[in-house]
């Protein structure tokens, strides 16, 4: 019996080392292996043909005294302050129509989400076009309001103008998941409220709202977590400018690693990158993450 | 009273459909304009909304012109396919396989392995790119379809959302099939997959998705026009002839078509990738 139970043991475990090898070869070719080359291209000069150079920390000084780390920085704060507010806002507002919409809902939650699945090269395309000075939205605005606006040639505008865009593309992806926080408020919480005289304006301050916490607090982490990855509608409409007032911390990455040579410098940006959207991620957790109990 | 309430509650009704509706197609207005413009006399693009003749002239310049200029579209989209089809069959499979010994085998392993993908998912993509650019290099794939596919032959949340399935599925299944004397591979393909699905669908779905719309690696590693997927060729074609808008759009029109065909298709698992991944 004791002998049966070892042998069995023994093919659990050739079984489980025999299917899951394969997959720790792979990562440690392509997770382990770059990883020590992150570390290793941080604290290091190169421009990827002449010897390595190791520097220690002086990426890292040369980052915090690079103008366009702070640059790129504050680009970041603009495009959250932007999106955030009015993505949440938005998908928030259409979680609830989604939720009172009897009928057509299939074909409500599919206009909303097919912008979702859209390539970023062609949605990037499409919005150039659009928003192009002498494009559809432009006469639009000029023929009825007498207004013309400079979308992504304003420095000033040209980050809220992408900002709209990847509002447009993920409010539907956004609204469902607060649907599905919706979805699991009691309902009778909503007619203990109505007995108690409760408008609906106090309802959703009081009842949806706090209890969508757990929803709230993931769409955040799901919007900080976009921001830091954006490169393909800089790269695709504005190329950074104007006034480098559309640079990403993707797009710096992209022009020090590949166009000026420069792997160890954009391996610093990539990790300080990576941490401030980390540490933003725990603040923004810390700050508004509630316990909610549905009781 | 009743009717006045009745009535109240039409008009009510009313508004907020009318208004869903404006705002739906304020969403598809984008796609809409698109695929008119792709159809329109080149003059017309930006001053009409509904051309006065449909014709394939940007079609046709975009599959066969910028085919001579060097820009071979159809290939492209081939291109696109077949990594796309690649990548996500190997995702598919290869994360059922780990999955299932995450979720089923009792190895001495098993808990590492588990927290190992765990401990992956944590970490940005963005953050490998340069790293990852330099480890493809030394093994000399640069400009190969290898380069495009390898790196994503597997995936750590792929296995993590098969393990999850995996494990609410009750051990009488996997007993009785061993029982019958089946192997392990028979086992996940003929017990496991066919019992999580949907997981599988979204699995692929994402997968596919994700690989198809993927632009910036591609760019990075891909330099001859033959090789390149869809969406870098699109993106190089537009940086050097911006002005050609009719082939443009028709070239974004083919890039964008698949996706959405696979999204109208599959909405049901779409649906259901979209509140279970995170929770």
């Amino acid at each position: 019996m004791k002998s049966n139970v070892r042998t069995l043991k023994r093919v659990e475990n050739i079984k489980g080392w025999f299917l899951s090898g394969p997959y720790w070869i792979f990562a440690a070719i392509f997770f382990g292996y770059p990883f020590i080359w992150l570390v290793v291209l941080a604290f290091s000069k190169w421009n990827f043909i002449s010897p390595r150079e190791t520097v220690w920390l002086y990426n890292f000084v040369k980052l915090f005294r690079d103008p366009m780390f702070w640059t790129v920085t504050w680009n970041t704060t603009r495009f959250m302050l932007y999106f955030i507010p009015m993505a949440l806002s938005l998908s928030i507002a259409l979680a609830i129509a989604f939720a009172r919409a009897k009928r057509f809902k299939t074909f409500f939650a599919m206009s909303f989400l097919i912008a979702n699945v859209s390539s970023g090269v062609a949605y990037s395309i499409i919005f150039t076009q659009l928003f192009s000075t002498n494009g559809p939205v432009n006469n639009f605005l000029y023929n009825h309001f007498g207004i013309f606006i400079p979308w992504f040639s304003d420095p000033n505008l040209a980050m809220f103008s992408i900002a709209i865009m990847v509002t447009w593309k993920f409010i539907g992806y956004y609204a469902l998941i607060f649907l599905s926080g919706l979805q699991a408020i009691p309902k009778e919480l909503y007619e203990a409220a109505e007995i108690d005289g409760a408008t609906k304006w106090t309802q959703f301050w009081k009842i949806t709202l706090p209890l969508l916490n757990p929803s709230i607090v993931m769409v955040m982490v799901l919007a900080i977590t976009l921001t830091f990855g954006i490169f393909t509608e800089p790269f695709m409409i504005t190329g950074g400018g104007p006034l480098n007032s559309t640079q990403t911390f993707m797009m710096v990455i992209y022009t020090d690693a590949f166009l000026k040579y420069e792997p160890g410098y954009a391996a610093t940006m990539s990790i300080v990158a990576a941490g401030l959207s980390f540490a933003l991620i725990l603040l923004t957790r810390k700050l508004i993450e509630r316990k909610v109990d549905f009781a | 009273m009743t009717s006045r309430k009745k009535f109240a509650q039409n008009t009510r009704a009313t508004v907020f459909y009318t208004i869903m509706f404006a705002v739906s197609l304020i969403w598809l207005y984008p796609y809409i304009w698109l695929f008119l413009a792709s159809f329109k006399p080149w003059n017309e693009i930006y001053t009409t909304f509904i051309p006065s003749h449909f014709t394939l002239k940007s079609y046709s310049y975009i599959l066969s012109i910028a085919n001579q200029m060097g820009y071979p579209f159809l290939r492209g989209l081939l291109n696109s396919i077949f990594i796309s089809v690649a990548v996500t069959v190997s995702v598919v499979i290869t994360s059922a396989l780990v999955g299932y010994a995450v979720a089923k085998v009792q190895f001495s392993g098993s808990k590492a392995l588990f927290n190992f993908v765990i401990y992956q998912m944590l970490f940005p993509g963005f953050m490998f790119t340069v790293p990852l650019y330099i480890v493809v290099r030394s093994f000399g794939l640069l400009d190969t379809y290898a380069a495009m596919i390898v790196p994503s032959l597997m995936s750590a949340w792929g296995v993590f959302m098969f393990s999850q399935s995996f494990k609410s599925i009750p051990n009488d299944y996997i007993e009785a099939a061993k029982i019958d004397g089946a192997n392990f591979f028979w086992v996940v393909f003929n017990v496991m997959i066919p019992l999580s699905r949907s997981t599988m669908a979204i699995v692929t779905i994402f997968t596919f998705i994700g690989i198809w719309d993927n632009f910036m690696w591609p760019l990075i590693v891909m330099q001859s026009h033959p090789k390149m997927p869809l969406a870098v060729l699109l993106a190089v074609f537009n940086k050097t002839y911006g002005s050609y808008v009719g082939p443009i759009l028709a070239g974004s029109v083919i890039q964008t078509i698949p996706m959405v065909i696979i999204f109208v298709i599959f909405r049901k698992y779409f649906l259901q990738g979209i509140s279970m991944s995170f929770k």
